[in-house]
């Protein structure tokens, strides 16, 4: 018989298996053909048979403890569990008789005997499988009643802010504590006791907040019952309809139901069919969505002549017409480049590519950047200069085929939860992890790891360690050959292999400058280069360096010689911090390169844009943001239109942004709420959350996932509408009459996007690009036959010490990093319930450390760089190297940026965040800095809430 | 122009010959040449550009090299454009 394709919204009970072996049984008489190792129950279910169950769920490995499958099998004795049964070639399967019946009602007798019969009134009701289950083998009386021993007093644990533990309920079937093992990989449940006393436990009879349970949902999801259920749904009841969209927080990109009650979000439930997470989550993309109906959202859109002045709040069209006329007044007296736009990383392509071409158009400069610029362009420049494209080359899933697995730089358990647990899960397989990074962080840690090295080395030593890795692969002999000679150009590899084998390069010279091991650098180099498949993956620890686009054309050296490029399980895997950095990268954001990376110097790109836009375009690069800053201090650029982006919270050396912004005469900020930025700002254009609006996300993986409005927009438009009608206002016409309209103008002007339309994302699910004639339904791994520059060129990346130097006066050097529960500068994880796990930004410092300066846990500390000073509260860990402190940026009050220096990547201006040379001290009240950052944001809190119109009487003074 | 601004084009400029160090001159002039006239703004070019007629001293020998490569052809399309528009 056919086998039905593969639904998202059906569990088959069991996980697929993959096998070229195709077995044939028989299940109640209806042939069955599936891939060997598969179990009865998934076979039944792909024939649309169903099979009760209950301690089964196809995102978990089978366990046959309820029993409720049981099934007979022609020639076996007894009845076994069909979870557990592969299938044999011949079976002849019976799921439903007699016998059966009777020995699944008793089973749900037993359950049910132990159970509270408050169906009625249960949260769960309308969506329990156990009652489903109760209802599918009849079950009409239970024998027993409740006069026996049993659970029904059991104390409920309400500690987790978005879902309740009650033991009542539980029928113990371990899909909790098995999703926590096997899909999340935090091992933070258990099942505590023996027969009757067993019971779910998450730690050691700990509350769920007390434990190590990281609150991913994945517990909750595989329930069966309400034991582990959503507050929401307690709250609201069961949704009546869902939407599939996609998160909007990081660069993994996860596909989620929003399950819907009217316009209420009820819950997001990750999405089995999306193809980044398969159906898993992290506490940001499950739960913390309660910010998009926070009451801090600005609703109407709000002007002022001078920052130290009460908003206004206009119409939309007031609004547009005030910010429209000061850009153009700007533009009159100090000349068409003095104006420019910031593109959102967290908006849709869509949103992205129409400021962008709002500013070539309208603007008529080349004046437009985004937020890749303080986080990833160094990537797009190595990568496109090595591989050349600027982009990462694989799919998340190609690490289930990795053998050893590099991780540079990234964080990924707390900065990319749900692609973090997948590498856990190879990693428990047997996969071999090295970790460079100077903090020891929790993917180290991962329960049944095998092997790991861990490369803790000094800030600022990348270079020096990756041109050591490569040295140690050549001068051994380690390097691929075969790979070098067929798919990489000659004459460079000649140059950089002439280069790297110099001593400089020496795992004992790195080891000077690293503080590594010559002997640990040997042997994580000797294990990558042995690999049968090797992948590295990074973070901004690459690249938020001077060298950041050194290191990343020193990772995809490091590639090519070990040939792992053009296949699964390899690769070089930029981890992409914001949810649509990707995408904003390939829309055009950067002022040098159109969309799909065309340069602007290119006369033929150029000229196609030119046809399409009506306009003729200036063939020179813009401004970056770190020099519109620079040329605002200057006084030569005066005007700005930041779109869904905080810089005075984000961007370095925050003391030097806020002159920046003052400086300016006309700052429109688009956002969803009154953030750090736009307490500078002269025009409030409230911006629309990703439930609010239909578009595109791009994620790490090039993957195009669609965003689908479940709700309006709470203040009218769409971000995309924004642009359109200040683009009109300037005099450029737009005409869109939904995104999919803009999206079809990208395809138009973008070789590597011409076969994406909605049309196509709906058949497909996603795309990831190249999408064109040559790869119709997109492509999950790159450069397989060749690279977009034919050969792959090497580059000489020589180690360059950075300016920011320790000295006797800053002795410590400072790096900074994400928390799982926040996200970016925090403006929507801080509107969420995620404030349970941190509320504050803390100084990290090594326990030597902080003994010889005297410092205790919690002590109020004076961090002071060459940049400014700030006061954190210390937090002892030995999880920093000594001489290295950490901390994160998730607060606009704890001024982490005043520290960090204007120092950048030689290549793209990117920030040095990861090295500030700093001194700590303990203190006794906050920095100057901090005094008047709680001054002026009370006073900017008190012109909004002043302003004219509606009072905001919702926003809190903090 | 703020004596800031011209401090961190020169700085910029200098880091980026820095990290081309190892190619040999000639080519590291042309990168560094390439380089600026790939990512920086025309405004940041002409000020450098500026700073390389009237003092330069700060400049690695590299980066003089490439500013003056750079000024030249920014002269030839200068004389271009004005024959084109004198036609």
């Amino acid at each position: 018989m056919k086998i039905n394709y593969f639904n998202p919204n059906k569990d088959y009970g069991t996980p697929a298996r993959l096998s070229e072996n195709l077995v044939t049984l028989e299940i109640d008489g209806v042939e069955v053909t599936v891939p060997e190792g598969t179990s009865v129950m998934r076979a039944a279910a792909l024939a649309d048979i169903t099979i009760p169950k209950l301690c089964a769920s196809d995102n978990l490995e089978s366990f046959g403890s309820c029993r409720l499958c049981a099934v007979e099998i022609e020639g076996r004795r007894g009845m076994p569990a069909s979870c557990t049964t592969p299938v044999d070639a011949g079976m002849k399967v019976t799921t439903q008789n007699g016998k059966l019946a009777k020995l699944r009602r008793n089973i749900m007798e037993l359950y049910i005997s132990d159970h509270p019969l408050d169906c009625l009134t249960c949260p769960a009701n309308g969506n329990c499988e156990l009652q489903d289950m109760a209802g599918a083998v009849g079950l009409r009386e239970v024998r027993y009643g409740f006069e026996g021993k049993n659970h029904l007093d059991s104390e409920k644990d309400h500690s987790n802010p978005y879902f309740s533990f009650d033991p009542s309920k539980c029928i113990v079937c371990s899909r909790c504590v098995r999703a926590c093992e096997e899909v999340q990989g935090t091992f933070a449940l258990t099942i505590d006791g023996r027969g009757f006393d067993s019971k779910v436990s998450p730690g050691q009879n700990e509350s769920f907040m007390g434990s190590e349970c990281v609150s991913c949902g994945a517990c909750v999801q595989a329930c069966p019952t309400s034991t582990l259920m959503e507050k929401s749904v307690i709250e609201m009841g069961q949704p009546e309809h869902s939407v599939v969209t996609t998160c909007a927080y990081c660069g993994v990109g996860c596909s989620f139901k929003a399950e819907m009650k009217g316009d209420q979000v009820v819950r997001m439930v990750p999405y089995k069919g999306g193809d980044a997470n398969h159906g898993h989550s992290c506490v940001k993309g499950r739960f913390a969505f309660g910010y998009a109906t926070h009451k801090d959202r600005i609703t109407s859109p709000m002007i002022r002549n001078a920052i130290n002045e009460p908003w206004q709040q206009v119409s939309w069209d007031e609004a547009i017409d005030f910010a429209a006329n000061r850009l153009q007044q700007v533009q009159q007296q100090y000349g068409k480049d003095s104006i420019g736009g910031i593109t959102s990383s967290r908006c849709t392509n869509e949103e992205a590519y129409l400021v962008q071409k709002l500013v070539r158009t309208a603007f008529g400069n080349n004046n437009t950047d985004t937020c890749a610029r303080v986080c990833h362009s160094p990537t797009g420049y190595g990568l496109k200069m090595t591989l050349g494209e600027s982009a990462g080359t694989q799919d998340f899933d190609s690490v289930m085929k990795s053998d050893v697995i590099i991780v540079i730089g990234a964080n990924p358990t707390d900065a990319h939860p749900v692609f973090g647990s997948l590498m856990r899960r190879r990693l428990r397989q047997g996969a071999k992890l090295i970790v460079v990074d100077p903090r020891h962080i929790d993917l180290l840690k991962t329960p049944h790891l095998k092997e790991a090295h861990h490369l803790a080395l000094r800030p600022g030593s990348n270079v020096a360690l990756i041109n050591a890795i490569a040295h140690v692969i050549i001068t051994e002999g380690l390097e691929n050959n075969e790979f070098i000679t067929t798919r990489c150009d000659s004459d460079s590899y000649q140059a950089w292999r002439n280069f790297i084998i110099e001593s400089s390069n020496a795992p004992e010279q790195a080891q000077i400058i690293t503080g590594v091991s010559a002997q640990a650098i040997r042997e994580a180099a000797r294990t990558f280069a042995n690999a049968n498949n090797g992948a590295i993956y990074y973070g901004l620890g690459v690249t938020e360096h001077s060298q950041g686009s050194t290191m990343v054309m020193g990772i995809a050296n490091l590639a090519m010689i070990t040939g792992n490029i053009g296949r699964e399980g390899v690769g070089v895997n930029p981890l992409r911090g914001q949810n649509n950095v990707q995408g904003s990268c390939d829309m055009g954001s950067f002022p040098h390169e159109l969309p799909g990376y065309q340069h602007v110097s290119d006369p033929i790109a150029r000229t196609r844009f030119e046809k399409v836009w009506g306009v003729t375009l200036d063939d020179e690069p813009g401004l970056r943001i770190p020099n519109m800053f620079d040329s605002a201090i200057a006084g030569e650029f005066k005007g700005l239109y930041v779109q869904g982006e905080d810089i005075a919270q984000s961007d370095p050396d925050t003391q030097h942004v806020e002159q920046a912004l003052r400086s300016l005469d006309c700052l429109i900020v688009q956002d969803l709420f009154l953030n750090e930025t736009a307490k500078f700002a002269h025009v409030l254009l409230p911006g629309s959350s990703f439930l609010e609006k239909n578009g595109t996300f791009t994620n790490a993986e090039r993957r195009i996932n669609r965003v689908r409005k479940v709700m309006a927009p709470i203040a009218g438009k769409e971000d995309w509408q924004i642009t359109v009608a200040l683009s009109n206002a300037l005099g450029y016409p737009m005409h869109y009459n939904h995104p999919s309209e803009i999206m079809d103008e990208i395809a138009s002007l973008t070789p590597s996007f011409t076969g994406v339309n909605y049309d196509r994302l709906e058949q497909l699910g996603s795309i990831q690009w190249p999408c064109n004639e040559q790869h119709p339904s997109g492509m999950p791994t790159m450069h397989v036959d060749d690279f977009p520059i034919g050969k792959g060129r090497f580059s000489i990346t020589e180690y360059v010490a950075t300016d920011e130097r320790t000295n006797g006066r800053f002795p410590l050097y400072l790096t900074t990093g994400r928390i799982l529960s926040q996200y970016n500068v925090g403006a929507q994880t801080r509107r969420t319930e995620n404030q349970s796990w941190h509320d504050e930004d803390l100084l990290e410092i090594h326990p030597h450390d902080a003994e010889v300066r005297g410092i205790k846990e919690n002590d109020w500390l004076g961090i002071t760089s060459r940049a400014g000073q700030t006061v954190l509260r210390a937090r002892i860990s030995d999880r920093m190297l000594p001489g290295v402190v950490y901390t994160t940026f998730h607060h606009p009050g704890s001024g982490a940026n005043v520290i960090t220096t204007d120092n950048s990547d030689w290549a793209t201006n990117c920030p040095e965040y990861k090295v500030t040379a700093v001194q700590v001290e303990r203190v006794s009240q906050p920095s100057e800095w901090q005094k008047n950052f709680t001054n002026f944001n009370q006073l900017q809190l008190q012109l909004l809430q002043s302003s004219s119109g509606v009072l905001h009487s919702h926003t809190e003074i903090e | 122009m703020s004596h800031n601004q011209l401090n961190t084009l020169i700085r910029m400029a200098n880091q980026i010959a820095d990290n081309n160090h190892h190619y040999p001159f000639e080519q590291a002039v042309a990168l560094v040449c390439n380089h600026l006239q790939k990512f920086w703004a025309k405004a940041m070019k002409m000020k450098i550009i500026a700073y390389y007629h009237n003092d330069g001293s700060e400049l690695n020998p590299v980066v003089t090299a490439a500013i003056k490569q750079l000024d030249e052809h920014y002269q030839t399309k200068s004389a271009s454009n004005a024959e084109s528009s004198i036609a």
